[in-house]
C-alpha cells in the first residue's frame, strides 16, 4: 500500500500512483446506471432529481436503463405492495452483477403509513439486501443525491478480498434470490432468512 | 429576399440553443453537496423534540403525556413514561419521558405529533441527510438524538418560534401571576384565619391578662 501523504506527493511530480482495488471501485462507484423503475409518488421525486436542477448526471447516473440487464442499480421509489414485490425480486435477480439497491421513502423501507395493512409489504429488505435507506415521505431529491453519494462512499470502502467484499467477487454468496409466490394469507416466505431477521428488540 | 423568415427564425433558434449554456438564469443546476437551494420557513421533514437552556436532560419540554404517540398515523412514535418527576418550564413537576424514540423509516412528515402536543415539545426539522446502511440501527433515533435546542428551533422556524415563545412566556406569566395571586390569596386568608385565633387567644387570655394588666 502506498502511504497517501506520498501519493499526493508524487501526483504533484506528475506519477500517479493507484492500486488496482482503487481502480475497480473508481470504476464501480462513478458509472452507476440506474434502472427505470418507479413504484409511486416517490418516483416523482427520482425524476426530478435527474432533471436539469438536480441533475443526477453530475454523479455518472443519469442513464436510466429500460433493462434490468443494462442497469447497476435499482431504486426502490415508492410503496411495495404484496403483489408488485415478486415482481421486483425478479427484475433484482435479472440485473447483472454488481447490483445495488437504494430504498427510497418510507414505505420501501418499512411500509410506512401502509405498513398496518394487509397488502403492502413491510420493507423490501425482506427479500432482497438493500445497501442505502433513505427515510423521507418523500424525501428531497437531494436526499436522494446524498444517499447515491453514501452508496459511492461505501462502494469505495470496499476492499476486493477478505470479509465484507462486494458478493459477485464472493463465489459463496447468495446469487439469486428466491422469487416469492402469494400464498394463501401471504406472500411465502415471508421473508428471505439470506438477507432478512427479524430485529432483537431492546425495551 | 427568399428565406429570410426561415434564417431569423433559425437565429432565434441559435441563440436560445447557446444561450442555454452561457445565461447565467439560465443555468438552473444546484450543484447539490457544495450549493444547497435555501429551505422555505414551512418545510419541514421529521420531528424532534424542543428543550429549553444548556442541558437537553433537564431542559426537555416533553412531560410524556403520550398524546402524539396516540396519534401518529403510522405509529412510529414510542414513549416510556418516567416513574419520578421533575420540575418542567414553569417549576411545576412533571413526568417526563424516560424513553422517547421515533422510528424515521416509518414517519411520514404529517406534523399530527406537532399539531396535538399541548406543551410546544416537538416540531418539525429541516434536515434530510438521513440515508443510512443499516435499517434497524441507524433509522431508530432515541431521545437524545431527537432533542434539539430552542435555538435551533428559531433558526430554521423563526416566525413559528417567536409566536410560539410568546405563547409561552404568556403561560408563564398567567402561571406566575395565578401562583402570586394563590399566595397572596393563602397569605390573607391564613392572616384572616389567624386573627380570630388571636382574637380568641387573646379572650382566652384576657381573663388572666385582664387580671394581670391594670
Amino acid at each position: 500500500m502506498v502511504d497517501e501523504g506520498l501519493k499526493i506527493e508524487l501526483g504533484k511530480q506528475g506519477v500517479f500512483v493507484t492500486t488496482i482495488e482503487e481502480l475497480y471501485n473508481w470504476g464501480r462507484r462513478s458509472s452507476i446506471w440506474p434502472m427505470q423503475f418507479g413504484l409511486a409518488c416517490c418516483a416523482i421525486e427520482m425524476i426530478a432529481t435527474t432533471m436539469a436542477r438536480y441533475d443526477i448526471a453530475r454523479f455518472g447516473a443519469e442513464v436510466f436503463r429500460p433493462s434490468p440487464r443494462q442497469a447497476d442499480m435499482m431504486i426502490i421509489s415508492g410503496t411495495v405492495t404484496k403483489r408488485m414485490a415478486p415482481q421486483v425480486v425478479r427484475l433484482y435477480n435479472q440485473m447483472a452483477e454488481p447490483k445495488y439497491v437504494i430504498a427510497m421513502g418510507a414505505c420501501a423501507i418499512s411500509g410506512g403509513p401502509f405498513k398496518q395493512g394487509y397488502n403492502v409489504l413491510k420493507g423490501i429488505d425482506r427479500y432482497i439486501p438493500v445497501d442505502v435507506h433513505i427515510p423521507g415521505c418523500p424525501p428531497r431529491p437531494e436526499a436522494l443525491l446524498q444517499a447515491f453519494m453514501t452508496l459511492q462512499k461505501k462502494i469505495d470502502g470496499q476492499h476486493l478480498t477478505g470479509e465484507g467484499r462486494p458478493r459477485h467477487l464472493d463465489a459463496e454468496a447468495q446469487g439469486e434470490f428466491p422469487v416469492p409466490v402469494p400464498g394463501e394469507h401471504d406472500l411465502e416466505p415471508a421473508s428471505n432468512p439470506g438477507v432478512w431477521t427479524a430485529p432483537v428488540v431492546i425495551r | 429576399m427568399l428565406g429570410e423568415g426561415i434564417l431569423k427564425g433559425l437565429a432565434e433558434t441559435a441563440k436560445n440553443f447557446v444561450g442555454s449554456f452561457v445565461s447565467a438564469e439560465r443555468l438552473t443546476t444546484v450543484q447539490y453537496p457544495e450549493q444547497r437551494i435555501a429551505p422555505i420557513e414551512a418545510t419541514r421533514d421529521f420531528p424532534f423534540l424542543v428543550y429549553d437552556g444548556a442541558d437537553w436532560e433537564a431542559g426537555m419540554r416533553c412531560v410524556a403525556c403520550q398524546i402524539c404517540e396516540k396519534e401518529c398515523p403510522p405509529k412510529c412514535i414510542y414513549i416510556v413514561k418516567s416513574i419520578d418527576k421533575k420540575p418542567d418550564a414553569l417549576g411545576k413537576p412533571q413526568f417526563y419521558p424516560a424513553r422517547f424514540d421515533i422510528d424515521i423509516s416509518v414517519c411520514m412528515s404529517c406534523q399530527i405529533c406537532v399539531e396535538v402536543c399541548p406543551f410546544e415539545a416537538i416540531k418539525m426539522d429541516t434536515e434530510f441527510e438521513l440515508s443510512r446502511t443499516d435499517r434497524f440501527g441507524g433509522l431508530l433515533f432515541d431521545r437524545e438524538e431527537l432533542a434539539k435546542s430552542n435555538e435551533h428551533y428559531h433558526k430554521i422556524h423563526p416566525t413559528e418560534a417567536a409566536q410560539v415563545d410568546a405563547r409561552l412566556a404568556g403561560e408563564k406569566a398567567k402561571s406566575d401571576a395565578k401562583a402570586k395571586g394563590a399566595a397572596l390569596a393563602a397569605a390573607a386568608k391564613a392572616a384572616a384565619a389567624a386573627k380570630p385565633a388571636v382574637s380568641t387567644e387573646n379572650a382566652a387570655a384576657k381573663p388572666e391578662g385582664a387580671e394581670i394588666k391594670p
